[in-house]
């Protein structure tokens, strides 16, 4: 077994999408998430923070700290989980019922090297 | 943090019913001219949620966070839109004051029972239409989305928005406070709220193909807004009254389609399926409703309920007494409907040939023209007589009239059984 990794990023259609439902659909959109994060072959996850976040880019040797790429206009990074699987094709698989791309979210994923 | 349970399933309706109160809650600090962005700061809240529990797991409280984080939302939103002008530091005090206290503390329920019902009583302000006061409890206390209060009414969804873009100004620029009117005022208030209720809870109960869920949340809900005037100090009989019969009411839903989705009439019913906790409600709130004189139409529709749900296969249902709160229901409130209602006590009690006499009037007023039940009733009557023939073409003209699919359905049931014993 590998370890993966699922970024997952919040699109602005999808945070759009959630803004219009009803607090009915919203706890039933909850759930659906929760029941996947429950799954037995997620090891972690953690929820990022919403601002911005820093980067640190060195210019000409010389490292500047800028706020992050935040903007209302593009997908931001919410969150990862650490799956188990055996390879990327399962990897993929078991992503894809994750209810976030029924909201119109994205899904990244990375094995985690090595593992 | 705690693990959520395997499902991930929360307490039912959890988000509908918070959101119902935070906005209430929030309006009231906010202000009722900012109803809107209450609302959006709850909205952002259960956003909050969906986006970090399935991460970090279900707080110990899911309750408590969305109280929190709605605070936390409500002062960003305050501080950013600068809508509060100079009361903006002031307010920002008071919801981070009321952002540290539990919504479960006994003290802090209690005020949040006292929001709930200062909202209601201002959706319900006579100067807001009774339509637009429906849609605007159900959005506000309620926790209904547009689109959900839309199909609940088989409306569409721009017209609901309208009206509540309508009710929202007229809060603003007619300033309606939560302020509880009092004396003479607060009676006429209160009845006012009654008729909203009851007319939610019709609604909802009003037989319609499909989105049954919804429609069934629809009378739970006026039943829970009912149950919540009902417990205040301001209530009097005729609250509880209504109360028992939306219970009674309510009680029998389960057992009124069959597994086909057929409908099945209320002496047909299995009452093995009728919700023995909602009877008990009912006969409570309806023993309270019996402190003072005053007999209100929603005491005799109650006690005509109550009739129903005492009767069983030993005591058969008393027709006599049901014919007699008829009468009543009669004098309070002259109406068409009661009269046709009546019409099927006075053939269990005194025949069928005098009440086919007593819709004869009926068939005449221009009120009940397109109304299918006055021809089905016409039609069941006639059967029992024997007069298959004309007990046929009377359910046919009830086809004609509007009504439901399950409606038709039966109708069609009865045409069938009227030819096949021919």
């Amino acid at each position: 077994m590998s370890q993966y990794m699922l970024l997952l990023y919040d699109t602005p259609a999808a945070v759009q999408h959630f803004r219009s439902m009803s607090p009915e659909e919203m706890q039933k959109a909850t759930e659906k998430y929760m029941a996947w994060a429950q799954k037995p072959f997620t090891k972690d996850s953690q929820r990022l923070a919403e601002d911005a976040g820093r980067v640190i880019r060195s210019e000409n040797g010389k490292p500047r700290t800028t706020d992050g790429p935040y903007s209302e206009t593009k997908e931001i990074l919410g969150g990862y989980y650490t799956i188990e699987a055996a390879n990327y094709d399962e990897a993929v698989k078991l992503s894809m019922t994750h209810p976030h791309l029924e909201h119109g979210g994205t899904i990244e994923i990375r094995q985690v090297w090595g593992s | 943090m705690t693990p959520a349970p395997e499902t991930g399933e929360l307490l039912e309706h959890l988000f509908r019913q918070q959101a119902g109160r935070m906005v209430a809650h929030l309006t009231r600090l906010l202000g009722p001219g900012n109803l809107s962005l209450a609302e959006e700061t709850v909205q952002e809240a259960m956003l909050r949620a969906l986006q970090t529990w399935p991460y970090q797991g279900l707080p110990d409280n899911p309750a408590g966070w969305l109280f929190r984080v709605a605070h936390n939302a409500a002062i960003d939103a305050v501080r950013r839109n600068q809508v509060l002008g100079e009361k903006t530091e002031a307010i920002v005090a008071e919801l981070r004051r009321a952002s540290i206290v539990a919504p479960s503390h006994p003290e802090v329920e209690e005020q949040l029972r006292d929001d709930e019902l200062r909202m209601i009583f201002m959706c319900c302000h006579p100067e807001i239409s009774r339509d637009a006061s429906v849609a605007l409890s159900l959005k506000t206390v309620g926790g209904f989305s547009v689109r959900e209060i839309a199909r609940a009414f088989l409306a569409d969804d721009a017209t609901i928005a309208q009206r509540l873009v309508r009710a929202r100004r007229q809060i603003r620029e007619q300033r309606l406070t939560l302020d509880m009117p009092d004396g003479r005022e607060l009676k006429g208030r209160l009845d006012s709220v009654l008729d909203v209720l009851y007319f939610m809870f019709n609604e909802g109960y009003a037989v319609h193909e499909g989105e049954e869920l919804i429609r069934q949340d629809l009378c739970l809900e006026a039943l829970r807004l009912g149950r919540l005037v009902a417990s205040s100090s301001i209530a009097e009989p005729r609250v509880h009254a209504l109360v028992a019969l939306m219970a009674l009411q309510t009680a029998r839903l389960p057992a009124r389609v069959d597994e086909a989705g057929d409908l099945v009439l209320l002496e047909d019913q299995d009452r093995g399926r009728w919700d023995p906790q909602l009877i008990s409600l009912g006969f409570h709130h309806f023993d309270r409703s019996m402190a003072g004189d005053e007999v209100s139409e929603y005491h005799v529709q109650a006690a005509i309920a109550a009739t129903h749900a005492r009767a069983s296969v030993a005591a058969p249902l008393d027709w006599p007494l049901i014919l007699h709160l008829y009468d009543q229901l009669l004098a309070i409130n002259p109406s068409p409907v009661v009269e046709l209602n009546r019409a099927v006590a006075v053939a269990k009690v005194r025949g069928v040939a005098e009440a086919l006499a007593a819709i004869a009037p009926l068939e005449r007023d221009p009120k009940l023209r397109d109304y299918y039940l006055l021809l089905a009733v016409r039609g069941h009557l006639l059967l029992e007589l024997g007069r298959r023939a004309e007990a046929a073409a009377s359910f046919r003209a009830a086809l004609d009239c509007s009504c439901s699919e399950p409606e038709r359905r039966f109708l069609r049931r009865k045409i069938e059984e009227c030819v096949a014993t021919a």
